[in-house]
């Protein structure tokens, strides 16, 4: 026996449809708020980064995973400029894609790791690392599912060849 | 969700529902009231919840234990998914303005629950499977 959402995911379940237009309200919401508040600007987005590796006790968030906020200090703070720049232009875009349901297999993936990546800075201080887990989990599901196959652009590219189906 | 639902248990276990070092169940709901999205809610939650809170605190214990059992288990997995559901919106409505929240995870999660409900994967994976072979 089959569940619905692999019976649908030829032609995609409306369950998972509405799970991916939500995902995209999320992220581009958030997107709109950040850019209004300019965090993509180098030195904002390089104080969020030293605000995550901080203890409580500093006024940070007290993240716990010394490795990766080691590797957010050494590789991405000095770039922050570049990397907050491009995390605006993807951000937007895998935003897009789940909102309108275009390459939705690429957009989950890039949305999954862009989630994990909050996962691991945000791990062990003040936040709710819950929110992650879900959120990631709610895009995992989108992936498996052929979000866009339903109410979605990628309805359209179904029966074109996908490079290894990780496009649509 | 069924490893959310149990993990969030550890600050909220009777008898004393006391946080453990976090933040308790009763200074949650003290939050809420403090800081209503909807007035009715912040009310009946002060004047009904709060006077019995030990009766209240057993329901959500029971209620967040049995949904996780059930979603991580794949056991009756709609009946947890309703659950975890109606769990997910109460406590979407009771923190939308509490600070500091995100209110889009409580989103998430009854989007989540939702689509369990709706898809029943407890068939896979699950003791749900046992019972529809």
């Amino acid at each position: 026996m089959t569940t619905s959402i692999e019976s649908d995911n030829q032609s995609g379940s409306v369950a998972v449809a509405i799970l991916r237009i939500t995902l995209g309200v999320i992220i581009l919401a958030t997107w709109w708020d950040n850019l209004d508040g300019g965090l993509y600007q180098g030195e904002n987005f390089k104080g969020l980064l030293d605000w995550l590796g901080k203890s409580v006790a500093d006024g940070g968030n007290g993240g716990s995973l010394g490795w990766f906020h080691s590797l957010l200090d050494s590789v991405v703070a000095p770039n922050a400029g570049l990397v907050g720049g491009v995390q605006l232009v993807i951000e937007l875009a895998f935003g897009l894609g789940l909102l309108l349901g275009l390459f939705t297999r690429l957009s989950s993936i890039l949305a999954i790791g862009f989630f994990v990546s909050l996962f691991l800075a945000y791990f062990g201080g003040e936040e709710w690392i819950w929110t992650y887990v879900l959120l990631a989990a709610a895009t995992l599901t989108v992936f498996l599912g052929y979000g866009g196959r339903k109410f979605g652009i990628d309805q359209a590219l179904q029966g074109k060849k996908s490079p290894f189906g990780l496009l649509w | 969700m069924g490893v959310l639902w149990l993990f969030s248990l550890r600050w909220k276990l009777p008898p004393g529902f006391d946080g453990r070092g976090e933040t308790s169940l009763r200074q949650w709901l003290e939050l809420e009231v403090a800081h209503p999205a909807f007035g009715f809610y912040g009310q009946l939650i002060e004047s009904v919840v709060l006077p019995n809170f030990t009766i209240f605190a057993w329901l959500v214990f029971l209620a967040e234990l049995t949904a996780g059992i059930s979603l991580l288990f794949g056991a009756f997995t709609r009946v947890g998914a309703a659950l975890g559901l109606a769990m997910a919106v109460n406590l979407g409505i009771g923190l939308l303005e509490v600070p500091g929240e995100w209110p889009w995870s409580y989103a998430m999660m009854a989007l989540l629950h939702g689509l369990i409900l709706l898809s029943n994967p407890g068939r896979i994976w699950g003791l749900d499977g046992l019972r529809t072979e």
